[in-house]
């Protein structure tokens, strides 16, 4: 489809864009008292724009701007993850007191522009927008991460974020540069015609340009071995960051990732046929089955001896991608939707543990576990959300993380492929039950009530037990999710 | 360990022609290892914006007369989004060179302030 024609497809990331700018002269020209106020306030109005022009787009899978981005009910399914975690952390950003002495305006903008960037990384289809989508969302991470200028662990975030980011998007490129030469397109279904017909030689530099892609994808995932930024970015940055990261962008990770090693390295073009075969030849299936095995692993084992909650919580978003990595070692449309699901569950649970540590960061400025003895007499209601979120987190029944492990390891059990993974799975499931019941432990065991009560502000609290209703909702009725899941699993391809 | 491996493998030719200050082929001045202030930095993203305007002008001139209208709309957004980058700049006064209030000062840095975030 041609330029102009796309760009009626292209609304919800027009209006991202356009309202970014608007914000800029706004920013520079309004020097009233009320400037955070009104910034917040024009970036929510653009993000519920964006979700209606996103609500109204019903077309057909098609492709737009010459085939470079997919308009499809998948990538839309990830549009509105991201537009759900982002409004999430709008809401609660004015009541986080760690912004307090930072100008917050710069703060909202950045977070629109990743926004438009997450958006292009959920449809991309050539590897040049790949690349591009890759560094918007980077970029725009790098500054909010570093947001804290007085704060030496939030320059040291931002700074390690700045190096990693720098050297995986750098051998990432290498990698596309490799898949380029042996097709001679930078379209992915080009690509896969061309890698179906490669001789036999080829094969070793197929499967060297696979772990090269691979490791700017598992960057933005956090997946072992490329997970070195996470613990520290993730402590450094503003809770509302942290919290922000530890979601959308992983959620956006996943999404490139799927649609684009699926094409590129499948034997079919067409992503909606059930069954999914990598080229012949490639190790696909096993060296993400390693890659998996690695990331729970080590994610589950290092978040043991963790003292402060956030790094904690950074340890098992990396176990949590290694979860999700189990079921992308298979790669049929049974696996694609257990990762969709679980990344939908996972947004609620996730972002709920990380408002309440920003709930705990506000009262004490720090978030050692130490901070969190006695919550559950001080404020019970926020702790017992805290409890679920854990619950959820660690995979127990009746919560939506239980649902959502169970549909991942049955895609290894139907498949009847990599046994010893789904059994390492469940191993490292209980090891993280252990981490997850030390923070459970504080807030109600490890001390005497004494009747002092902490409240947040209504708005930060409201959210958390906002965020609580969907995980135990689809703990016991989550046929509605899973069959919306299910009728986003459709993807774009040039046959049809 | 990369590192250890290089320096083992790779062979050591050294030089001093080797090891002067790369200048796109002009004639070397001095060392590259000198403090810079760090208010270049601002200036150096500044001239981004125009760098990569003009990189992306040439191409659009040589096919202007085959595009058209199209064309030139589109390059006018495009300058446009620019333009919104530098009136920003500009306002928030990256753009001068002395920022601070200077007891002493006379005529036109009498009015200087400081940044007003």
């Amino acid at each position: 489809m041609s330029n102009i024609q796309s760009l009626t497809y292209f609304l919800p990331e027009l209006i991202l864009t356009s309202s970014a700018m608007v914000i800029i002269l706004t920013d520079v020209f309004f020097r009233g008292r009320n400037r955070n106020r009104l910034i917040w306030l024009l970036s929510l109005v653009a993000l519920g724009i964006a979700a209606i022009f996103l609500l109204l787009q019903t077309t057909p899978p098609d492709a737009i701007f010459y085939g470079a981005l997919a308009v499809d009910p998948y990538s839309r399914f990830f549009k509105w993850i991201f537009l759900l975690a982002t409004v999430v952390i709008y809401v609660v950003s004015p009541y986080s007191r760690e912004l307090d002495n930072n100008p917050r305006h710069e703060y909202y903008l950045f977070m629109l522009l990743v926004v438009f960037g997450l958006f292009l990384m959920a449809s991309a289809l050539d590897l040049i927008i790949v690349y591009l989508s890759i560094e918007i969302v980077s970029i725009g991470s790098f500054v909010l991460a570093g947001f804290l200028k007085q704060e030496r662990l939030s320059n040291e975030s931002s700074l390690k974020y700045v190096i990693y980011g720098a050297l995986s998007s750098g051998v990432m490129l290498y990698g596309l540069s490799l898949l380029f030469g042996i097709a001679g397109s930078t379209n992915v279904f080009d690509i896969q015609a061309a890698l179906s017909g490669v001789p036999d030689k080829a094969h070793l530099t197929l499967a060297v340009a696979l772990l090269l892609v691979l490791t700017g994808f598992g960057y933005k995932i956090a997946m072992v071995p490329f997970h070195f930024w996470t613990p520290d970015v993730y402590q450094g940055a503003p809770t509302t960051i942290t919290a922000y990261l530890s979601v959308a962008p992983k959620a956006a990770g996943f999404a490139l990732a799927l649609r684009i090693l699926g094409i590129t390295f499948g034997s079919s073009p067409d992503m909606n046929l059930g069954e999914w075969l990598p080229v012949e030849g490639l190790p696909f299936g096993t060296l993400i089955a390693i890659f998996s095995a690695a990331t729970m692993t080590v994610g589950n084992i290092i978040a043991i001896q963790q003292s402060s909650v956030k790094r904690l919580l950074a340890y098992s978003s990396i176990a949590h991608a290694g979860y999700m990595l189990m079921a992308a070692a298979i790669l049929n449309a049974q696996a694609v939707s257990a990762i969709m699901f679980y990344l939908a569950v996972y947004l609620f649970m996730n972002l709920g543990a990380f408002l309440v540590a920003i709930f705990i960061h506000n009262r004490y400025g720090y978030d050692e576990i130490e901070e969190w003895k006695g919550l559950g007499f001080q404020a019970p209601a926020v702790a017992v959300a805290m409890g679920i979120f854990l619950f959820s987190l660690t995979g127990l029944p009746p919560t939506a993380g239980f649902v959502g492990k169970v549909y991942l390891f049955s895609v290894l059990i139907e498949a009847q492929q990599f046994w010893w993974l789904a059994v390492l799975g469940v191993l490292n499931s209980v090891v993280s039950l252990y981490y997850y019941m030390r923070i459970l432990k504080a807030m109600f065991l490890d001390s005497e009530p004494t009747g002092e009560r902490i409240s947040g502000h209504p708005a930060l609290s409201g959210t958390i037990l906002l965020l609580m209703i969907p995980v135990l909702l689809f703990g016991v009725y989550w046929s509605p999710l899973m069959n919306l899941v299910r009728s986003s699993l459709e993807f774009f391809s040039p046959g049809m | 360990m990369a590192l250890i491996l290089q320096r083992l493998v790779a062979p050591a030719r050294r030089g001093a022609l080797k090891h002067s200050t790369y200048e796109c082929g002009e004639e070397v001045e001095g060392s590259a290892w000198t403090q810079f202030n760090i208010r270049f930095y601002v200036i150096a993203l500044v001239f981004l914006i125009f760098d990569v305007e003009v990189v992306i002008l040439f191409p659009w001139a040589v096919v202007f007369k085959d595009i058209g209208l199209v064309a030139f709309v589109e390059m006018l957004i495009f300058l446009c989004v620019l333009t919104i980058g530098l009136v920003a700049v500009w306002r928030r006064r990256d753009l001068d060179w002395v920022k601070m209030v200077l007891p002493y000062a006379r005529g036109r840095y009498a009015r200087l302030t400081r940044d007003p975030d």
